[in-house]
């Protein structure tokens, strides 16, 4: 039996999260009172432990930080191998693990500091998930 | 130096076969391992009245099912979650818990089937998935991380970014840790060297990662037994003390959220203890003989060298291209093949591995050296002799090892281990 991807599980922590990715205009946790973003949601500002917090739509921009090229697949991933598990680093300062598509998976053609964007993929009525792609 | 340098000891160290199936449950395993370490240590197994353990995710059996299956009476028992990083902050538990009197005689275990059972690098686990939610391993799952391979990829990446590093780099700590699997008769890798057309050849994990950048999963268990100092000078073998070192520093995620203390995703949760280690256990970086640093990829080594302070960030890897860790040069490292060429055991063989380095009684093969359970070695490697000699000596023994316990960001710890109770 074929594995099917797992999909995520929203918490209360996390539903905005989902829910703004689901109508493809991702926000991001931010801070009231010191004005910084944050990733993962979660109960506090990791700045300054304040929690006042709000939700802002975010650029869905940024830049590769880091990157690996998965040889062996995961649960669900077999028709994927090889796939990239990046690291981007947003423009709003936060970094996130994600999967960098759109490019064929070998060094020569992604590189730290490389521009991606948010690129929505439609999995469920519920969930959308996010990945990205060289600009 | 920490109030409690010098005043317990490692006075028993056993294991059983490293097994690629083992046909046996962690129970057999650890009572055998328990059993090993113990009759070292010229001890009954009824003198043990405390236990203590480690586990990822309900893999094992735990002190207290060990300890029924002795017959033991126990005083102490607790077993902790995680991998990498529990046995030195074992270590650290139970020095405490004999200088307060909790018990007199503590055994560290570690039992696991790490090939047949659950496998850390095991990309296909039977069952279903569980969906999660997203936090900080949580989205792993939806985006196809499931292994310490996939994220310890990504750090070297970047690493590689920063300093110009490479393959190698990678391939010299895979040759060398290979190297000194090759003098001993435990390693699985025991008389089968690594060349470099070996390890370039082999198949990709997870770029940059190859098969032998990958730790060697096994069925094994390594217990080890400590005591007080005063209990420990009239045992079977000399003691090795326990000097100090660092349990479990740890911080946060890199692969989110540059936040408060904004890490790099390479960066290693050794810094937080690169003068702890020192302060605790009153020695420096030239005092250390030979080291061990936790080889679940050969970039592990790497970022703890450098986070506990032995070279500058970057440099680790050309020090191995150098040839500076292998035996007989400055520092030998890994003396056992450890993760990569002996068997993976998350961590704690490093730990059994070096207090047989430091009390000189290193298992060579029988040819090499009929004599080294009464400590004689002939320190000739082509026999076969794997005893690590104190640098620039013809024969003199090592005094102090160190042990680094793991390579994650997020969690570490060190150990220095020593054949004199005090470091002066």
């Amino acid at each position: 039996m074929t594995q099917s991807k797992p999909l995520p599980t929203p918490t209360p922590e996390t539903q905005p999260y989902w829910d703004s990715c689901k109508s493809h205009a991702m926000k991001l946790p931010r801070c009231k009172s010191c004005s910084q973003f944050h990733f993962y949601p979660r109960a506090l500002c990791p700045h300054c432990w304040s929690m006042d917090l709000e939700w802002v739509t975010a650029s869905g921009k940024g830049k590769i930080y880091s990157y690996v090229i998965s040889h062996r697949p995961a649960p669900g991933f077999q028709d994927d191998v090889p796939y990239i598990i990046g690291v981007v680093e947003l423009d709003e300062g936060v970094r996130l693990m994600t999967n960098i598509v759109g490019v064929i998976p070998e060094p020569k053609n992604i590189w730290v500091g490389m521009d991606v964007s948010v690129e929505y993929e439609d999995v469920s009525e519920t969930i959308t998930l996010p990945t990205y792609k060289p600009i | 130096m920490g109030v409690l340098t010098g005043k317990t000891a490692i006075v028993g160290v056993g294991e059983t076969t490293y097994y690629r199936d083992a046909g046996r449950t962690t129970l057999s395993l650890g009572v055998e391992a328990i059993r090993n370490a113990v009759k070292d240590a010229g001890l009954e197994l009824s003198d043990i009245d405390g236990m203590t353990s480690y586990q990822a995710g309900g893999d094992s059996h735990g002190s207290n099912e060990m300890a029924q299956s002795l017959g033991m009476q126990l005083n102490y028992s607790l077993d902790i979650m995680g991998g990498g990083s529990s046995t030195e902050a074992l270590v650290a538990h139970a020095a405490g818990l004999l200088a307060g009197g909790y018990c007199n005689n503590i055994v560290i275990f570690r039992s696991m089937r790490g090939r047949t059972g659950k496998r850390m690098g095991g990309q296909t686990p039977s069952g279903p998935v569980p969906a999660v939610a997203i936090n900080t391993d949580g989205e792993a799952l939806r985006i196809g991380v499931t292994t310490p391979a996939q994220n310890f990829g990504i750090a070297a990446m970047r690493y590689f970014k920063e300093y110009g590093a490479g393959t190698k780099q990678l391939a010299a700590v895979a040759m060398t840790h290979r190297y000194h699997a090759t003098l001993n008769p435990r390693a699985f890798f025991y008389k089968k060297p690594l060349t470099l057309e070996d390890y370039i050849s082999a198949r990709w994990v997870s770029k940059p990662f190859r098969l032998f950048d990958c730790c060697l999963e096994m069925d094994v268990a390594c217990a080890f037994v400590m005591t007080r100092k005063e209990m420990a000078y009239d045992l079977k073998h000399p003691p090795i003390y326990i000097l100090g070192g660092s349990a479990r520093t740890m911080s946060e995620s890199p692969a989110y959220n540059p936040g408060r203390l904004n890490t790099a995703v390479h960066h290693h949760a050794s810094n937080w203890a690169s003068r702890r280690w020192m302060g605790m256990s009153g020695v420096t970086h030239k005092d250390i003989d030979t080291a061990s640093f936790y080889d679940a990829f050969t970039f592990t080594p790497l970022i703890q060298m450098e986070g506990y302070g032995f070279v500058d960030h970057g440099e680790a890897g050309f020090w191995y291209e150098e040839g500076h860790g292998r035996l007989d040069a400055r520092m030998p490292v890994n003396t056992s093949g450890s993760h990569l060429s002996e068997g993976y055991t998350h961590g704690i063989q490093m730990v059994v591995e070096m207090a047989r380095q430091l009390r000189g009684r290193a298992d060579c093969s029988t040819d090499a050296c009929p004599d080294w359970e009464k400590g004689i070695h002939c320190f000739d490697r082509e026999k076969g002799c794997r005893q690590v000699k104190k640098y620039g000596t013809q024969d003199s023994l090592p005094e102090v090892g160190f042990c680094g316990g793991w390579g994650s960001p997020t969690t570490s710890s060190s150990l220095v281990l020593s054949k004199f109770s005090s470091s002066n």
